[in-house]
């Protein structure tokens, strides 16, 4: 009514300030909202930046020839507002986590004239861990079932809240729900005033790092995969093409250089991020929790619709046709370019329990580096030697024995057999059942060390 | 009853007190916005610490050279920000905006007409209060009230960065201490809430711009008239 005359009467005067503007030479704009903060999209945002992999690889011949490009990348805390950014075209690219890239996918078709595509994804956990639920380090709270009655804050309409409210579905506990920003989350369980916090990667590990907060629930025991994806402009797609293929071949670039060298990588991206090197290790070191690839499985289609149905549960989202809004042309045209196997690499699917079975343990040495051990009893004796140097170490890195992920060795729940053997554990729960089963206990990290120095 | 008569009514009402109505129309959305800062600050216990202008101008003729569609156009256009101030938390990363006030040209539209009717409204009940019921204005009061308090609640541009959830009126009431759930759940209703504010100050004015009721004109004392000296 009244809103639409309004609108109706601004937007006459400004068709005709916009008819009066000048030709200019041919420039193409490419904007990309991405998410400093949210360490499962960094290769299609902050290391495609400051690599600068999207120059690299955008076209400069044929239609290209003459073409300015025009690149700007806009540095957000969420999905959302890339969301509606990317609605009033100030930005053509965007990159977000699951939920909200449903979000974008629906609330584009819910336009008249306007659609996005879900063109690539920049990594994944199949086991869905990434989103975890933390409480505070002192907090007497070890599994999901102690949160009944709690209160329990997230940022609503993030990943970690859809995977809370499928935790929740699951384990039939009711909680107080409280609508809480990453930060202000972290605060409050650094500060104990609030039970639990659910939060997205690398929020959980920042926490576990800094030594404020426990996980005692991670995504990987909802079973639904966590992924990470590029949307682009429907426009500027169909108009340039090739500039889409040029972005996901710098996705595919970025993947590669971290790949190849998972300590410079992380070394220099909190020099870019401020988020600790060391909690970045547990997501881009071998056996981390992010399986960089880019490719569109079948799987994660399957994913996407599942988190669609929570969404529209709890939000009353509008519907999405991902027939219309996934799309692997350009993913194939930017492969087939490069020479790679596209087939191939999205067949493959890593399962971090297969994955990282046998995997060295890690120490970061402040001076030397990472160091491998192959045993745990290797590991604490390193570590214990190291100590009684005064060395200083930076982060440990050890296994959950269930699900195969990389823990801090300081958050693990480790186990100690009769035979003075280990075993590391994600979850309390876990550990004690497996302690049971051979007669061992289960003790602290502190303890694990103590009964290697001597 | 003319739509004419009314209409005069108001006028007369308005033009009798202009210094009043234009307070009112200018003041009540410098208010506005100033009691959302204030709660803001109130609410989390600090001050900004950042605040940017947007090219409102500029962003909105892009939305109209790349929006094919005039009506997906305009409800972009409602969206788009001239102002937002607010605070930045920098424990974490390269700093993350925790709460902030923004200033969006289409709702502060709105709000100016909320403002204008709250000073018609003001001025017919100043200017009928001799020849209304009691009944009459308290019942208009209140509901013309109820309908301001529906619109601005509706209008409301605070945003508290939850992750990937956008600024919407709701994060308003969140922040204000609703539960999620419920501030969720209400979402969906806004026009309907905004719709029926707009409405309610119409009947507002409507109501207070009617004729006396004759049988309220003539509204016979309780005291006999013999006791007040009049004729028998």
């Amino acid at each position: 009514m009244l809103r639409h005359v309004t609108q109706g009467l601004a937007l006459g005067a400004l068709l005709a300030v916009t008819a009066a503007a000048p030709a200019q030479a041919k420039t193409i704009k490419v904007a990309i909202g991405h998410q400093s903060m949210c360490t499962d999209t960094y290769t299609a945002g902050i290391v495609v930046k400051e690599l600068k992999l999207l120059e690299k690889h955008l076209p400069k011949t044929g239609k290209y020839k003459d073409v300015d490009y025009d690149i700007s990348w806009a540095d957000y805390s969420s999905g959302g507002p890339i969301t509606n950014q990317m609605m009033a075209n100030k930005l053509n690219i965007g990159v977000m986590g699951d939920y909200p890239l449903i979000v974008n996918g629906a609330k584009f078709q819910a336009t008249d004239s306007l659609r996005t595509y879900y063109v690539a994804g920049t990594g994944y956990n199949l086991k869905g861990s990434g989103n975890a639920i933390v409480v505070p380090v002192k907090s007497d709270l070890y599994k999901i079932g102690d949160l009944e009655g709690k209160e329990v804050s997230t940022p609503v309409g993030s990943a970690a809240w859809g995977m809370l409210l499928k935790a929740a579905q699951d384990n039939k506990i009711k909680f107080q729900l409280k609508n809480q920003s990453p930060a202000v989350g972290a605060a409050n369980i650094a500060a104990g005033k609030i039970d639990a916090h659910s939060d997205f990667c690398p929020w959980s590990e920042i926490m576990e790092f800094r030594g404020t907060g426990r996980k005692i629930y991670d995504g990987s025991e909802a079973g639904v995969p966590y992924l990470h994806g590029v949307v682009v402009r429907k426009d500027l797609a169909d108009d340039y093409p090739e500039v889409v293929q040029a972005f996901i071949k710098a996705v595919y670039d970025a993947g590669k250089w971290i790949k190849e060298d998972p300590i410079r990588a992380t070394d220099l991206m909190e020099k870019w991020t401020g988020v600790e090197k060391e909690v970045l290790y547990i997501y881009f070191s071998k056996g981390g929790h992010l399986s960089l690839d880019p490719t569109i499985k079948p799987k994660w289609t399957e994913a996407l619709k599942f988190d669609h149905t929570v969404l529209v549960r709890e939000k009353a989202i509008p519907p999405l046709d991902f027939g219309d809004w996934i799309t692997e042309k350009y993913i194939r045209a930017a492969y087939k370019d490069m020479g790679v196997d596209y087939d191939k690499d999205k067949a493959m699917i890593v399962d971090p329990a297969v994955a990282n079975a046998g995997l060295p343990n890690e120490i970061w040495h402040a001076r030397d580096g990472i160091k491998e051990y192959a045993t745990l009893p290797e590991f604490l004796g390193a570590i214990a030697s190291f100590r009684a140097t005064g060395a200083k170490i930076n982060s440990t890195y050890v296994y959950d024995k269930e699900t195969g992920l990389k823990l801090f060795g300081k958050t693990a729940f480790w186990v100690v057999t009769p035979k003075g053997e280990f075993a590391t554990f994600l979850r309390r729960g876990e550990a004690e059942k497996y302690a049971s089963t051979i007669d061992g206990k289960v003790i602290t990290f502190e303890d694990a060390i103590g009964m290697k120095s001597s | 009853m003319t739509a004419a008569a009314r209409a005069s009514r108001i006028k007369d009402a308005v033009t009798a007190r202009p210094r009043l109505w234009l307070g009112i129309a200018l003041g009540f959305p410098v208010a506005y916005y100033a009691l959302m800062f204030a709660a803001l600050v109130i609410r989390f216990q600090a001050w900004p610490n950042y605040a940017v202008t947007y090219d409102w101008f500029g962003n909105v003729a892009e939305i109209v050279r790349s929006t094919p569609s005039v009506s997906d156009m305009s409800a972009i256009i409602a969206q788009e920000w001239l102002f937002e101030v607010g605070r930045m938390n920098y424990d974490f990363g390269n700093g993350i905006s925790e709460w902030s006030l923004n200033i969006n040209p289409a709702k502060v539209l709105v709000v100016m007409v909320l403002a204008a009717l709250i000073a018609t409204i003001t001025t017919l009940l100043l200017a009928r209060r001799t020849q209304c019921s009691g009944a009459r204005l308290n019942g208009a009061g209140a509901v013309g009230g109820l309908g301001a308090v529906l619109v601005g609640m509706t209008n409301v541009t605070l945003a508290w960065v939850v992750c990937c959830a956008t600024p919407s009126w709701v994060v308003g009431l969140a922040i204000l201490g609703l539960g999620v759930s419920s501030s969720l759940w209400l979402e969906q209703f806004g026009w309907w809430i905004e719709y029926a504010g707009f409405a309610s100050l119409v009947l507002s004015l409507l109501w207070l711009s009617g004729p006396p009721k004759p049988a309220q004109a003539a509204k016979p004392s309780s005291y006999p008239q013999s006791a007040m000296g009049a004729p028998q």
